[in-house]
């Protein structure tokens, strides 16, 4: 044998069904066909989660694509048509198709473990909102795809220039009137198919959060020991469930504007400012539809390493529950430039400026939590606390947007770019990551390579703060957003930037490499006990799972 | 994994080059990926034409590519294997394997691409390479006879 490769018990744990263990299903057919059938919660999480990981590569690789373009002042190596479809589908793929379904997939691995329950809800109608995703993502991406067909065809010798007719779509993640409807490019009508399908995906993943919550929780978990997760869960779903359906219907009718003659946000019609308020409306709860899930993640991690319980609980969850309802109450502070009413306006910024409380509770809260704490610095340790810090940046930033003074200097320019990154990157990706460790050993039945995990750490969080925190710089000193080309004086702070986004990027792909590595020769989780958390009595449900898991396993092995 | 000991074995000559049919076919993917993601601004065919040495036929290129991804380099990096570093695991010595191929690669396809495509162009090649290389390694490990004597 060589060197203890492969290691001896390869026996992956935790993670797989061995059949028989839920109501639902007993049987499991085995290959590529379980994973199609599978109504089981842990299977379709982790495919939740594969998605995520695939979907947030490609978006990863228009925001490359993005920096290479801005390394310079001209337009080049791309045109500013394909520039203008790079940070739209950029936008898109990564708020709707990355985190959306990341933490749909987390809670649908771990919320029935956190509860107590079999399964979720109805564990059919999650299969199907898991699976309508990917056809809605290759959707919004369709013409790319034609692309490569018609690529692949060119080479061995057929051309078929029909294939070429539909272009990545340059509208903005916003998709602005009357820009949106008069763009002829096909792709656009699909793309808003696709973006229709993937809320109805959503929704029905929220409906089946909300229900399995209501009604799933074992006996001994009641509303005053439901676990943070479980909570903003809870409330994200509540969010998804007003603010989806409306921009399904603002979709439907930009759809009918574009192709049947509708007037809905035409000029003499609706009017364009109609789309800005159904979208908006939508689209201010949609940030906190992201972020609420990587706060319960953060408030769930922070304090198994920090070896005391959460400072505060109750107000979190309070905090939590505020957010969610301001959060629909905000959403034309987006619009202070499109010369709405002043009296208008300023409601708008009391109502923003409040919402700072509740979020300023929780990085309170996490900071009294880590307070004389016995802090250790693991991986998804380093990544929630530099999220706390890359959080208050992009909360302060955001209090500032939220002053219509401020605002109409700062709209569209880089600062806001810089702003929600600090949050979209920031406290979210990061939130993602750290609970990505944190599991690790559960889900895989493994551990992963610490090291490379600290690496992954430490260059996310720097490259964070060089890259976004030069944009709040450039932004400030006036560079607008959405363009391809700009002023040579800015010149060297771009490429700054860009070096800062290669190093967040250097960063995933040593975590891809962790991730995958790691489940084939990692080394074997013998004790459910991996972070120590008996000694703070922490060692909590889903763990308590894992060790059930473990003895059953060995049980087996022993042939008991 | 009750299957991984039952698992067919194969010997090693077959089991590299089921590990390069896996490898080439991601690292086509992924070529083709590039090529359509950034607009065709870096001209992926053409660079594997060039890389084989042939800068005017694309499609003899490519078929040059596939038989070196699936036979060649996957015949010599079994031949090579003991002396890879990063060893014992297949799958890490294929990361070093595919990063010479690399090397190759970047040099003899660069044809007339400048700064700052050369970046896209290098960064996201080097990807597909470590790809290949990675898989092409793993799919071996997974196959080759010695696992039986190794997994029993
Ligand atoms: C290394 C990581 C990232 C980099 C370097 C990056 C870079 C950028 C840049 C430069 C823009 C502005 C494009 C422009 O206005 O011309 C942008 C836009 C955007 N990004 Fe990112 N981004 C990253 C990750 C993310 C993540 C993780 C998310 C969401 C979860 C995200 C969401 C967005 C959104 C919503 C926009 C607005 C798109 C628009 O302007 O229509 N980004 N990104
Ligand atoms: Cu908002």
């Amino acid at each position: 044998m060589r060197n203890g490769w492969p290691p001896t018990l390869a026996v992956p744990d935790g993670g797989y069904l061995l059949g028989g263990e839920t109501e639902t299903e007993n049987e499991k057919p085995s290959g590529l066909f379980r994973w199609v059938t599978s109504v089981d919660h842990k299977d379709i999480g982790i495919m939740y989660i594969v998605f995520a990981t695939a979907t947030a590569l490609w978006g990863g690789t228009d925001a490359m694509m993005i920096r290479t373009e801005l390394l310079t002042p001209g337009a080049g190596p791309w045109d500013p048509v394909t520039y203008n479809a790079l940070f739209t589908t950029h936008g898109l793929t990564m708020l709707l198709f990355f985190v959306t379904p990341a933490f749909t997939g987390i809670g649908n691995y771990f919320l029935p473990l956190l509860l107590g329950a079999d399964d979720m809800a109805y564990p059919r109608i999650n299969a199907i909102a898991f699976w309508i995703l990917p056809p809605a993502y290759l959707l919004v991406r369709a013409g790319l795809i034609t692309e490569i067909i018609a690529k692949a065809l060119a080479v061995i010798g057929f051309s078929i220039t029909s294939l070429f007719a539909l272009q990545p779509p340059g509208t903005g993640w916003t998709m602005y009137t009357p820009l949106t409807t008069q763009m002829v490019n096909p792709q656009i009508d699909l793309m808003l198919l696709g973006l229709h399908l993937s809320g109805i995906a959503t929704l029905l993943a929220a409906i089946n959060f909300i229900v399995t919550i209501f009604t799933e929780r074992s006996d001994d978990v009641s509303w005053s020991t439901l676990d943070i997760f479980s909570w903003t869960m809870l409330t994200t779903s509540g969010l998804i469930l007003f603010a989806f359906p409306l921009l399904g219907s603002a979709l439907i009718m930009l759809l009918l504007d574009r192709n049947f003659g509708t007037t809905f946000f035409t000029v003499d019609g609706g009017g364009p400012l109609l789309w800005q308020h159904l979208f908006w409306f939508f689209g201010h709860p949609e940030v906190y539809i992201l972020v609420l899930p990587a706060f319960g993640l953060v408030s769930l991690i922070l304090p198994k390493f920090s070896g005391r319980k959460l400072f505060g609980f109750k107000f979190i969850v309070y905090s939590t529950l505020a957010i969610g309802v301001l959060s629909f109450g905000v959403w034309a502070h987006h619009m202070f430039t499109t010369g709405i009413d002043p009296r208008i306006r300023a409601s708008f910024m009391a109502v923003s400026v409040a919402i700072a409380i509740p979020s300023a509770v929780k990085t309170f809260n996490w900071m009294t939590t880590m307070w004389e704490g016995h802090i250790r610095l693991t991986a998804p340790m380093l990544f929630c606390i530099g999220g706390i810090g890359t959080f208050i940046i992009g909360g302060v930033t955001g209090v500032f947007l939220a002053a219509i003074p401020i605002d109409l200097l700062y709209h569209d320019t880089y600062y806001v770019v810089g702003h929600f990154h600090f949050i979209v990157v920031g406290i979210i990706t990061f939130a993602a990551f750290a609970a990505s460790y944190y599991w690790y050993p559960l889900l895989t039945g493994r551990m992963y390579d610490q090291l490379l995990a600290k690496v992954h750490a430490w260059l996310s969080i720097v490259g964070t703060v060089i890259a976004f925190g030069l944009m709040l710089i450039n932004g400030a000193l006036g560079l607008p957003r959405r363009y391809a080309t700009y002023p040579e004086q800015f010149a060297s702070l771009q490429q700054m930037m860009t070096i800062g986004a290669f190093l967040i990027f250097a960063g995933v792909i040593i975590w891809l490499y962790n991730m995958i590595q790691s489940y084939r020769i990692g080394p074997v989780v013998m004790d459910a006990d991996v972070w120590n958390l008996k000694s703070i009595d922490q060692f909590t449900r889903e763990w308590q799972w894992f060790e059930e898991r473990l003895e059953e396993r060995r049980r087996k092995i022993r042939g008991e | 994994m009750e299957d991984y000991v039952g698992m067919a074995k194969m010997n090693r000559p077959s089991s590299a080059i089921a590990g390069g049919i896996a490898g080439t076919a991601i690292l086509s993917l992924l070529m083709i990926l590039l090529e359509v993601q950034t607009r065709s601004q870096v001209h992926i065919f053409d660079a594997i034409a060039r890389f084989v040495g042939l800068p005017n036929n694309i499609l003899i290129g490519f078929v040059l590519f596939v038989a070196a991804g699936v036979f060649a380099w996957p015949l010599l990096f079994i031949a090579l294997e003991p002396y890879i570093p990063r060893g014992p695991d297949p799958a890490a010595r294929g990361i070093v394997f595919a990063f010479v191929l690399w090397l190759a690669f970047v040099i003899a396809g660069r044809g007339s691409i400048g700064w700052p495509l050369i970046i896209v162009y290098a960064g996201l090649t080097l990807l597909a390479h470590l790809a290949y290389g990675f898989t092409l390694g793993a799919v071996y490990a997974s196959l080759r006879e010695e696992n039986v004597a190794d997994t029993a």
